[in-house]
């Protein structure tokens, strides 16, 4: 592979190696939680257990699979990203009495609606994606509180209803594995071939690494924002649907924290903030580490206050590390 | 109006008008691999206009980065006011009542005049407020010194550009300098504004103030100046009273050397046009720009800062707004404003400034020269690697790039080696017009004569070049024809045989006459 090295041909080189020691630590870290979590419950490292830590951190992992997008190349963060999966979920539980595939249909475009306006402003008109997405949000929490008086909304769940099998989509099987981890799964890896082997990829991170010198090299830029801010909304817009489908209810407040929950798993896996560095595989890392960070914590009974409090410490930590190495690189270009 | 002078006092009994405000003795200035300023003898008396001439690289911004306190590792003498002095940092320079105007505004955009104006000398009342009514009175004076008459409230967005270059000379002159620097003052100014400069700059000599001037504008050192210095390659080539020097013999002062045979060894095989501009306009920048390539041609465009060079060729290939013309390729009509599939048609530009917008310096070599055959190389979205190794180890052994592997990052690289990088990047396009914007600024000797080869080698396979370069050299070197560009507008043409650096400068100044006409 030409721009990501991650083909059979793998040249020798530094910063390959380095980058894969970087997600070997990610993967390290994992490794340690889970021992971790052998000592605090016998039970862990079951198969059944480990499915579960999949399932568990599977809805995370989907919206993190779309967030590496807008942070590879450079736009930081998607904060609209709890909106979209509220929103993409409200509309498919309201779209419900016209069959499952109609639902499920809305709900999507539903949220692809939110990706398409943030990436036309910010691929467009150049806005600032944080305070855009964080405007997006705060305006989409608005419309939904709005549009359906401030309540929740449930699926009818009668036998044999469009509804039924909707709440039924979250508890889905293929063979032992639960369609949701099937799913992240698949995102994952479509997400690493994407980014390593499409066009669309490599240009998200020129655009990342440089948007001036992407311009003069005659990339698309706008093109190129707008899709990746597609990407992380098609796959919050699943996300949500999921998360729906699990709660049994559609309400505006549906996917709050993931943001920054997501952003955290991003940057843990080695995708820098500043754009252009960083690979699918890592992310993959970084949303095992949260997850098992989470579930020991919950192991512990650790109260959800202090779980965030700890997530926010690890991503300071984690922000700080990867500037300090930056700058111990002599690397003041980056 | 400004405090007087230290040197009134300090001179004691000395004839105020012959005394030297500045005396620099035997200044040198090493960088590594470099002798940027080499044993400069330099002075400036009290109340005079001292013009510092010279082409780029020569060495005079180095010279006034010594005196306003940059490097604190200079060899030599310096005097201010007869007392020997050590410029070690900004700080004792502005102590010392050395100010300099830069061609590039220092201005912040969003706030207010007076804030610019009294940038790190805010009058502050009790308890740290900013006292608003002195700062505008003091804005106030200071705008008047430069002849404004401007709201000091309103911001620097507010204003037009060249009230701003005004209001950055008030800015110098509010903190009282006795030595001023002017680096390129007029190059945002119209013709009127510069007279009202003038009229101000004859004000400030007879305070006493000691001016430097530096400029390549011929016409303006002619009418303002009193004595001119001429700097080459780091060396001091001479001082003259203004009466004494003809435009003529100042351009020779400052070019010197003949053409070198490398460049004349080529035979240009010029074909059939393959681009045609006609009637370009970018109000403000360029007005009715009307040219032709041909293949196998380089056509140089020559003209000073701010002729609109780089404006012309940025709007031409679809980076920047064009208000009207239009322009063809291999006559079939460009498409404005989308230089994407500008680049995909054949027509490239090489960007001036490689580390603002031209390289992606974290990233690898690698990927920085197949950087723009993204979208050639793939098919159906999908890239295909197979010509990536070919690509890259061709144009770095072409360009002989200096680096340990094609996977370091580009930013990791020296200055020449970059700028290669640059051009590889734009060979590999196989563009049919290529459009060069000071392809080899800031590179060695080695690595500006690799490139210059890669774009002779370019022309004889039949591209056409447009090159936009300050380098006199360069530009007459490599250049079968030049266009020289002065305020926007296309002045002269001139063929391979009319070309030396002399008439070149000449012509850029609006002083040159074909012979034949």
């Amino acid at each position: 592979m030409p721009l990501t090295d991650n083909g059979n041909r793998r040249m020798p080189s530094r910063s390959a190696a380095l980058s894969l020691l970087e997600s070997a630590g990610v993967y390290a870290v994992a490794a340690l939680l889970v021992v971790v979590g052998m000592f605090i419950s016998s039970d862990f490292l079951t198969a059944d257990n480990f499915l579960n830590i999949l399932s568990a951190v599977a809805l995370l992992g989907i919206a993190s699979a779309g967030m590496a997008y807008v942070t590879y190349s450079g736009n930081m963060a998607d904060l609209s990203l709890p909106a979209i999966m509220a929103f993409s979920g409200i509309i498919a539980v309201a779209a419900l009495p016209f069959g499952l595939p109609v639902a499920l249909a809305a709900g999507m475009l539903a949220g692809l609606a939110i990706g398409a306006m943030n990436g036309l402003v910010v691929g467009m008109l150049n806005a600032n994606p944080i305070l855009w997405t964080l405007a997006v949000a705060f305006f989409m929490e608005g419309f939904m509180r709005f549009t359906w008086s401030n309540n929740q909304i449930y699926p009818a769940t009668e036998p044999g209803s469009a509804g039924e099998a909707f709440t039924g989509i979250f508890r889905l099987h293929v063979g032992p594995v639960p369609l949701i981890v099937c799913v992240m799964l698949l995102l994952f890896v479509l997400g690493h071939l994407v980014m390593a082997r499409t066009r669309f990829g490599l240009e998200s991170k020129l655009v990342g690494s440089s948007r001036a010198a992407a311009r003069t090299a005659g990339i698309r830029v706008s093109r190129v924002v707008f899709w990746d801010f597609m990407a992380a909304a098609f796959c919050a817009s699943i996300a949500g649907i999921f998360l729906t489908s699990m709660t049994r209810l559609g309400v505006f407040y549906l996917g709050q924290g993931y943001d920054f929950r997501a952003v955290t798993a991003v940057v843990i896996g080695g995708v820098m903030l500043s754009g252009g560095r960083g690979h699918m595989p890592g992310v993959f890392g970084g949303v095992l580490v949260i997850g098992l960070m989470t579930n020991i914590m919950t192991f512990l009974g650790i109260t959800s206050f202090r779980q965030n409090i700890i997530t926010g410490m690890v991503f300071i930590a984690v922000v700080g590390v990867q500037q300090y190495r930056l700058r111990a690189k002599g690397k003041d270009y980056a | 109006m400004p405090r007087a002078p230290i040197w009134k006092w300090e001179l004691h009994g000395e004839k105020f008008l012959d005394a030297s405000a500045l005396q620099m003795l035997g200044v040198s200035k090493r960088f590594p691999g470099t002798l940027a300023v080499d044993e400069v003898d330099f002075d400036v008396r009290v109340g005079e206009v001292h013009a510092l001439m010279g082409e780029n690289g020569a060495g005079k911004s180095t010279l006034m980065k010594i005196l306003t306190g940059s490097f604190a590792d200079y060899a030599g003498t310096i005097r201010v006011g007869g007392k020997e002095v050590d410029i070690h940092s900004p700080a004792t320079a502005r102590e010392l009542g050395i100010g300099m105007v830069y061609q590039e505004l220092s201005l912040a955009r969003p706030i207010s005049i007076a804030e610019n104006v009294l940038v790190g000398r805010l009058p502050v009342k009790r308890w740290g407020f900013v006292d608003r009514a002195a700062m505008l009175a003091e804005a106030r004076r200071c705008l008047g010194l430069v002849g404004l008459d401007v709201d000091p409230r309103k911001t620097i967005e507010e204003i037009s550009q060249h009230e701003a270059q005004l209001v950055e000379i008030a800015k110098v002159l509010g903190s009282r300098p006795c030595i001023l620097i002017l680096d390129e003052p007029t190059s945002a100014l119209s013709r009127d504004e510069v007279g009202r400069l003038f009229e101000i700059i004859r004000g400030l000599k007879r305070h006493g103030i000691a001016i430097i001037y530096i400029s390549h504008h011929l016409s303006e050192v002619f009418e303002i100046a009193d004595r001119v210095t001429v700097m080459r390659d780091g060396r001091k080539i001479g001082t003259r009273d203004i009466d004494e020097v003809t435009p003529q013999l100042l351009v020779q002062m400052m070019v010197g050397k003949t053409i070198d045979e490398f460049y004349t060894q080529r035979r240009a095989r010029i074909g059939e046009p393959v681009f045609r501009a006609s009637g370009l306009t970018r109000y403000g920048f360029f007005h009715d720009v009307s040219f032709e390539l041909r293949a196998g041609e380089i056509l140089g465009l020559a003209g000073l800062s701010g002729a609109g060079r780089t404006e012309l060729a940025r709007s031409l290939c679809g980076l920047d707004p064009l208000h009207d013309g239009s322009a063809a390729l291999e006559g079939e009509e460009l498409e404005f404003g989308n230089y994407p599939s500008t680049v995909a048609r054949g027509l490239v530009y090489l960007s001036e400034d490689r580390k603002e917008d031209g390289l992606f310096l974290r990233l690898s070599v690698k990927e920085n020269l197949l950087a723009s055959l993204l979208s050639r190389h793939s098919r159906a979205g999908v890239y295909f690697t197979g010509n990536d190794a070919s690509v890259t180890q061709r144009y770095m052994e072409e360009l002989n790039i200096v680096a340990a592997s094609p996977e370091v990052d580009t930013g990791t690289l020296s200055g020449g080696n970059q700028q290669k990088v640059l051009l590889g990047r734009c060979l590999a396009t196989q563009p049919k017009v290529l459009i060069l914007d000071e392809p080899s600024r800031g590179v060695d000797v080695k690595a500006k004569r690799k490139i210059h080869e890669a774009v002779m080698a370019l022309a004889d396979q039949g591209a056409a070049i447009l090159l936009i370069s300050s380098d006199l050299p360069e530009l007459v070197g490599l250049s079968d024809r030049v266009a020289v560009m002065r305020n926007g507008r296309i002045i002269n043409e001139m063929k391979k045989e009319e070309l030396s650096e002399e008439a070149v400068l000449l012509a850029a100044n609006g002083q040159w006459e074909p012979a034949h006409a």
